[in-house]
């Protein structure tokens, strides 16, 4: 038994030593750095730098640009997090029996498959106010009245871009869900159904509970994708008009490249992972705490 | 599987109802990606006269032997090639021993090694850029295609999540079956395990492959050698040139 213990310990230690190694040296020390610029004030040009003490923290808490565009993340946030239970059903929908479920499948993927920057490029194309495909689609569908200034009016520029994010990321959940479905044993849904469970049933007994580590993480994923979305209003607005459309993430960008101020920028970055752990925290909290009680 | 045939009427109304909605989901999925795809064989001039919703009155292939004619593709396309395949392999093989050793075993610091890796996803890249390209400078890795190879590999760690699901699933007792046969720890993995595993790593293999493929930033950082170049900086450069210029003149317009 004792050298089976031992032979266990060194199959562990060979297996995890690459992988614990790649991460420390590519992600844990670049983190560390990371927290150490975020005390100083370095320009991201020169080879010295002041420790400055907590002076970014207080600047960073003194932005009220900064805390706008946070406002702004969290529309995508609220946004991708309603529909998570629609992707969840439509992963359902196309494991089921379906006519055409493979051509659904590639259609639901299509837009994870193009490159961010391209699909902000067809949607500043698609809601641009002069001759704007979306617009032209509406006037088509005698609903002219209904036209906007897509990006550039304050009230609603946030949540079309939201929408353009759902666009593009939605199929990847519904990828992932349909992957975790894809683990359940047969032998559990073919009982369920032997005890007579109807489709809401085993969605909700059944099919739910045994992918809920990939609800999790699909959960944490949008936490980490609403605070670090970037590239759509980047290249759809630039953040503007003013601030309007301006990301938390994006916003740091700005602190770092235009401004260069890399020691506030890491304060920035160091206060997105802080509220990425504190959200999903609280997150959890809830869905397992009440949404998921008794089970 | 064969599909079977209901006749009761609730299964037509269902199956209809189901039509329906994946039906909605293509349109709204196709029609931004089609409208698109009509301007880009448009001339410039037929782009401002013609509505959008039109067909192209003549079709221009202009925009595209600027793309194909570009000398640096087929480079791009063969180094992307190479940190894909690479990249993948080391994905899956690191990641389902990952997920296995941490789903299965028991072990000393198992909490600080989850922790590490939950890091691992939290840490934004962006600015942690600046730490992470002194690392592979120093190591001797910049400007070759090693550098984007070590960082796929190393970050970006969905696949552990994908696999810890599947071994979820998979009984115990079957692990304990085969090390009563006498089966060593690395014959269970790679005889056992890895098999069964095989529906995840197809996702995994698509997923990274998309990654990789749609990513130019960390090429276009660590590899600024043309010689180097991957295929996307250069399609997405030279595909929407002229994107990029209309959407400032657009924007010029606006403000």
């Amino acid at each position: 038994m004792n050298s089976l213990v031992k032979k266990q310990r060194r199959f562990i230690l060979c297996a995890l030593a690459i992988p614990v190694l790649l991460l420390i040296c590519f992600v844990v020390v670049p983190a560390i750095d990371l927290i150490r610029m975020s005390f100083t004030n370095w320009d991201g040009l020169s080879s010295t730098s002041d420790f400055i003490k907590l002076d970014n923290y207080i600047a960073m808490f003194q932005d009220p640009d900064l805390w706008q565009s946070l406002k702004n993340n969290a529309v995508y946030f609220f946004v991708h997090l309603l529909m998570i239970p629609v992707e969840l059903g439509f992963a359902v929908l196309l494991n089921s029996k379906l006519r055409g479920a493979k051509f659904y499948k590639t259609m639901v993927f299509l837009p994870y498959i193009i490159n961010g920057v391209a699909i902000s490029y067809v949607f500043s194309y698609f809601f641009s106010p002069i001759n704007g495909a979306f617009d032209s689609i509406l006037e088509a569908l005698k609903l002219g009245m209904l036209s906007q200034s897509w990006l550039s009016d304050p009230k609603i520029v946030n949540f079309v871009l939201a929408f353009v994010s759902l666009w593009r990321f939605s199929g990847y959940h519904i990828i992932l869900f349909m992957a975790a479905l894809q683990s359940i044993s047969q032998d559990v849904v073919e009982a369920a159904t032997i005890d007579g469970a109807n489709s809401w049933q085993m969605f909700r007994y059944i099919q739910t509970p045994s992918i809920m580590l990939m609800v999790d993480f699909v959960l944490f994923d949008n936490i980490r994708g609403a605070m670090q979305v970037f590239d759509i209003p980047f290249v759809m607005t630039s953040g503007g008009p003013g601030y309007a459309s301006s990301t938390f993430t994006l916003y740091t960008i700005k602190t770092a490249f235009t401004f260069s101020n890399f020691g506030l920028a890491a304060t920035m970055a160091v206060a997105i992972m802080v509220m990425i752990v504190i959200i999903y925290v609280v997150q959890n909290k809830i869905i397992h705490g009440i949404i998921l009680k008794g089970e | 599987m064969k599909p079977v045939r209901s006749h009761s009427a609730r299964a037509v109304l269902t199956q209809l109802l189901k039509q329906l909605i994946c039906i909605a989901m293509v349109v709204i999925v196709i029609l931004p990606i089609l409208l698109t795809l009509f301007a880009s064989l448009k001339t410039k001039g037929d782009m401002v006269t013609s509505s959008p919703l039109a067909l192209p009155p003549q079709v221009t292939l202009e925009n595209f032997k600027e793309v194909f004619g570009n000398k640096y593709l087929l480079i791009g396309f063969r180094n992307t090639i190479v940190i894909m395949a690479v990249s993948i392999f080391f994905n899956i093989l690191l990641g389902t021993i990952t997920a296995f050793v941490i789903e299965r075993f028991q072990f000393r610091f198992k909490k600080v090694v989850v922790g590490l890796f939950f890091i691992g996803m939290l840490v934004p890249t962006f600015v942690t850029e600046i730490a992470r390209f002194k690392i592979i400078n120093g190591i001797g890795l910049y400007n070759t295609i090693g550098a984007p190879i070590v960082i796929y590999v190393a970050s970006d760690l969905m696949q552990l999540y994908i696999y810890r699901q599947f071994l979820s699933t998979l009984p115990v007792s079957l692990d304990e079956s085969a090390l009563m046969d006498g089966c060593g720890y690395f014959q269970l993995f790679t005889r056992i395990i890895f098999p069964l595993l095989a529906p995840a790593t197809a996702t995994v293999a698509i997923i990274k492959a998309i990654t990789i493929i749609n990513d130019m930033y960390i090429p276009y950082l660590y590899m600024p050698k043309n010689k180097l170049r991957t295929l996307p900086t250069i399609l997405i450069y030279v595909f929407f040139q002229r994107y990029i210029l209309s959407g400032v003149a657009a924007g010029a317009v606006k403000e």
